[in-house]
């Protein structure tokens, strides 16, 4: 880059670090765009891809929690103003004056005022041939133009994990027992395909088995957030990701998986001081229902105990002394319909003291979202598959979120991705 | 005894009318419940009366019907085994019990009540047909085969229980096995070929090869028609109308039956194969009919052959029924009809104004002007403009206006176009039409010369099909105009077609040149246009480049919307549809 061009470049980005910085810069009438994110916004979804992107060309931006459903305060700068119309983004141009009125009504109210500082580079963990359109954060990191890569198990056991900030897990199965479809399936060309992929994963690894491989995957990612990454769980991979940690030297794998039966005795052996957000679940035996366990409160793929759809509401939380938890409950609703998934939802009697309920269905005895800390990072599990199709099933037409660019179910994943972004302050929850 | 006789008798008089009033009155009280959605309530109900009367099949069946809601369908088993007791001949009690212990997972006893039901009516299929269901109704696919075959050994019967067994056949994907039992099926009672045929439709793509070879083998002729109709479900109708027509016998009912079967099928099957199949089918009907019957047939054949556009069969058909005096009116009048949309189709124009000449009398008014109408379009597409005018004459229906402008945009007459288009309004032709002339009024009026031959030349060369002269004679004239005064909105028109008729880098100079500032009104399209036609060459970078343009420069167009629906799709943040 040529000097004067740096020090052009330096310069704009200095006048846009802070609100305290403004004043350095020139008076115009419009210093800065602010992304509203209540009903005025013409696509919620795409207005995470603007911010993402603006800090990805090195500048900087604020997430105003809970003022218009956690607007987004941007530089009006050139870049940021094309980025907005090419994607159909509203926003208002502001000037400082009005900026400084709006500082006043979120010092006044539940309200904060969070500067989002660094993109984070994310990673979505899936096999090599994952459908692009079988994953709601796929398509929505897609539609919302954030940059990720895809990571598998080679990434995850080897050393590529730790260079992200943010990992994204969907409807794996870390109990390596695919999905659990195996029976029910057999000879579908799709299991056939997954099956054997994961066998020649396994042994390519030096594994015995592929639930033995899975549980390591499992132990990799929960080291990973230990070490201070951000995780992000939705559908059948918040469930088996715990039952993998926590059958340390348990069976929980069918014959079909790994060539012994399960242990009868699995759900009494479990240690579930090594697993993030579930305790004392009980497990299912039988090899041939696609349920794992009673963790999941919907059990969607059991006619007998199939709960029907209700809708869960967010919580609301302390803006100022609880930012993280505001933070991922930004939404322009606060209630949404429920969706369902492999797993669908968490039951309450499953969770360990330490999880921080996100949502839940009130009067039910499940809950939708959660959160918590582990080690120096944290993880946050989103129960359903695709909050736009909740019925999913498998062969379904993909979601086009261009027919959903209002989506509360999708802003709560996005509001995951941008979290990491946000700088860090001393947190409380 | 006799002595007791008497009062008996009268007591039973007394008695009796109250006790059944109040019977009564109990089942209409468990109907109710149970019609409320009061299960527990109406099973309550329905026991009552079974302990009455452990026979009444209404109570019995209404109690087994209310206890499935319920979750609870093997608590049916006490009333089942008192009304065994009661009433050991009664079918319906014998079917409950089957599904009674099908629920209670009891296969044993199921077996053991079907036998006493089949020892009860011997040569019955339905102990066994009921015993297979019960075991269907449980997902014991293996306990319903072997129901129906023990069945078929007990009648010494080698077509019993055939549909039943081709069905579970069908279920287990064995289409190889359903297909040798629904034949014997059909052969035994016809009336299964629709649901056999509807079934075994639904092979997949690679057993369907040995399904026809299979039916090949055989040489009934239930076994021929079974193939002639599903070859036709299978894409394939004039394969399946060879095959029938080889075998089907040459007088008498049963051929027009098998005849009229199969055109049945062919009423619902897409193509023009499938419409020749129909003329064909209907040839032969009627030449086995009488002759009073022998016209209506034909005509029909007549409007399918025209369908599938054999032309040659159609006037084969119409030959004599349209002059043919003994025929209905109706039906010559329909001969008529069809035969001049035959000879326009033919390019026999002048054929075609004698005949609906000498046919207008008998004829309604609206299918001659419709008629009429056609023929101004032949006389168009044979570029013959003031014949087509002639012909069109003095009509002044909002449809006649319509086609009147069309006759005076391609004399070149752009102004006394544009006062019949407007005058035709939106109402005239079908959704197409009018859309498309909404296009060409859009095209002419920016323009703001009166007359333009060289435009009406090329439009008229596009409406007989010559797409390359008429991009050749819209860029000639779109030279001589200023852009924001047509020469974009005609630019645009022939890179569309340059586009469509596979010329790509004509369509790119063509959109590009009208993509222009100076013309704000096609600019968006033709950039959107353009982008199309960048991503149809594989050149996603240039038309999101493209895209952007069009959003940035022009954001209150209406075409943003979805200039950004393309560009999620140029990259990838959307599915393609």
């Amino acid at each position: 880059m040529r000097r004067r061009e740096f020090l052009a470049r330096s310069g704009a980005g200095l006048l846009t670090l802070s609100p305290a910085l403004s004043r350095l810069r020139p008076r115009s009438t419009a210093a800065w765009l602010l992304v509203p994110m209540d009903d005025a916004q013409t696509d919620h979804l795409k207005a995470y891809g603007l911010a993402f992107r603006l800090l990805e060309r090195g500048g900087r931006g604020e997430w105003f929690l809970n003022y218009r459903n956690g607007s987004f305060l941007l530089p009006s700068d050139g870049a940021t103003a094309r980025d907005a119309a090419l994607n159909g983004v509203a926003t208002e141009p502001l000037d400082d004056a009005q900026v400084v009125r709006i500082r006043g009504d979120i010092q006044g109210g539940n309200m904060d005022a969070v500067p989002l500082e660094k993109a984070p580079k994310v990673a979505v963990y899936a096999p090599p041939n994952a459908a692009p359109w079988d994953d709601a954060v796929t398509m929505v990191l897609n539609y919302a133009g954030i940059r990720f890569e895809k990571v598998w198990d080679p990434e995850v056991l080897g050393t590529k994990l730790r260079t992200y900030d943010w990992l994204h897990l969907h409807h794996e199965d870390f109990t390596g027992q695919y999905s659990k479809f195996f029976l029910n399936y057999a000879g579908a060309p799709w299991l056939v395909d997954m099956v054997d992929r994961n066998r020649a994963m396994a042994r390519q690894l030096r594994y015995p088995s592929v639930p033995a491989e899975k549980r390591a995957v499992a132990v990799a990612i929960a080291e990973y957030v230990e070490r201070g990454g951000f995780l992000f769980a939705m559908c059948t991979a918040t469930e088996t990701l715990d039952l993998a940690l926590a059958a340390d030297g348990v069976d929980i794998a069918a014959a079909y998986a790994d060539g012994t039966p399960m242990d009868p005795d699995a759900s009494s052996r479990m240690r579930w001081n090594e697993a993030l957000a579930f305790q004392n679940a009980q497990l299912e035996l039988s090899p041939t229902i696609p349920v794992y366990s009673d963790i999941d409160g919907h059990q969607v793929n059991s006619p007998e105990r199939r709960q029907p759809l209700g809708s869960f509401t967010l919580f609301n939380f302390s803006a100022k002394i609880d930012p993280v938890a505001t933070m991922l409950v930004q939404n322009h609703r606060q209630v949404i319909p429920d969706f369902y998934g492999l797993t669908t939802s968490f039951t309450r009697s499953r969770l360990k003291p330490s999880v921080t309920v996100l949502a839940d269905e009130p009067g039910a005895p499940w809950v939708k979202y959660i959160h918590g800390e582990h080690g120096q990072g944290t993880w946050t599990f989103f129960g359903g598959h695709d909050p736009e199709d909740p019925q999913h099933q498998i062969g379904d037409v993909p979601t086009d979120l261009s027919l959903h660019p209002h989506s509360p179910g999708y802003r709560l994943i996005l509001n995951n991705v941008l979290f990491p972004a946000a700088k860090k302050k001393e947190l409380k929850t | 005894m006799i002595r007791w006789a008497a009062p008996l008798a009268l007591l039973l008089a007394c008695l009796g009318p109250g006790t059944l009033h109040a019977q009564d009155a109990a089942m209409s009280r468990a109907f109710e419940l149970e019609r409320q959605g009061n299960y527990a309530g109406a099973a309550a109900a329905y026991r009552t009366v079974l302990a009455a009367r452990p026979a009444s099949a209404a109570a019995l069946l209404g109690l087994e019907r209310v206890l499935l809601p319920l979750d609870r369908p093997t608590d049916i088993l006490p009333q089942v085994r008192a009304a065994l007791a009661a009433a050991p001949a009664d079918p319906p009690v014998y079917g409950v019990a089957l599904r009674a212990w099908a629920a209670a997972d009891e296969p044993d006893s199921m077996r053991a009540v079907a036998e006493r039901w089949a020892a009860k009516v011997p040569g019955d299929e339905a102990p066994f047909r009921e015993w297979g269901a019960a075991a269907l109704a449980r997902r014991d696919r293996a306990g319903a085969v072997a129901a129906y075959r023990r069945g078929r050994e007990e009648l010494h019967r080698p077509d019993a229980l055939a549909a039943e067994l081709a069905q579970v056949a069908v279920a287990d994907g064995d289409y190889r096995g359903a297909l040798g039992e629904w034949l014997a099926a059909v052969r035994s009672l016809p009336g299964y070929r629709g649901i056999a045929v509807s079934t075994l439709a639904q092979a997949p793509d690679s057993l369907r090869p040995d399904l026809l070879t299979q039916l090949g083998h055989e040489r009934d002729f239930t076994a021929i028609q079974l193939e002639a109709n599903l070859r036709t479900r299978w894409g394939d109708p004039l394969g399946g109308l060879r095959r029938l027509e080889s075998a089907l016998p040459a007088e008498g009912p049963a051929a027009t039956e098998a005849l009229h079967d199969f055109l049945a099928q062919l009423r619902t099957a897409p193509g023009r194969d499938a419409r020749a199949a129909q003329g064909r089918a209907l040839e032969l009907i009627a030449g086995r009919s009488a002759p009073s019957e022998q016209a209506r047939f034909r005509l029909e054949a007549a409007r399918a052959y025209t369908q599938a556009g054999d032309r040659n069969a159609a006037h084969r058909m119409l030959v004599g029924i349209a002059d043919d005096r003994s025929a209905p009116a109706s039906v010559s009048a329909g001969a008529s009809s069809t035969l001049v949309q035959v000879l326009i189709g033919e390019g026999k124009l002048d054929d075609a104004v004698r005949r609906l000449a000498e046919h207008q009398a008998a004829m309604p008014a609206d299918e001659y002007a419709g008629l009429r109408r056609r023929l101004v379009l032949g006389y168009i597409g044979a570029g013959n403009l003031s014949r087509a005018e002639s012909v069109l004459g003095a009509d002044s229906t909002v449809d006649g206006l319509a086609l009147g402008g069309r006759i005076r945009l391609y004399q070149g007459d752009l102004a006394g176009a544009v006062q019949r288009f407007e005058a035709a309004g939106p109402f005239a032709g079908d959704r197409d039409e009018a859309t498309e002339r909404t296009a060409l009024l859009a095209l002419l009026q920016p323009i703001e010369t009166d007359t333009l031959p060289e435009l009406g030349a090329a439009l008229l060369r596009l409406a007989r099909g010559d797409t390359a002269a008429a991009i050749a004679g819209l860029d000639r004239v779109a030279a001589t105009l200023p852009p924001a005064h047509g020469a974009a909105e005609i630019r645009l028109l022939a890179g569309r077609l340059a586009g469509a008729a596979a010329r790509p880098a004509d369509a790119e100079r063509l959109l590009r040149a009208a993509a222009v500032p100076g013309a704000p009104g096609p600019a968006p399209a033709a950039e959107l246009a353009l982008a199309d036609l960048l991503l149809q060459q594989k050149r996603p970078a240039d038309a999101v480049a493209q895209l952007e343009h069009l959003i940035l420069t022009y954001p209150g167009s209406a075409l943003v919307p979805q200039a950004r629906r393309r560009l999620d799709e140029a990259r990838g943040a959307v599915p393609r549809t």
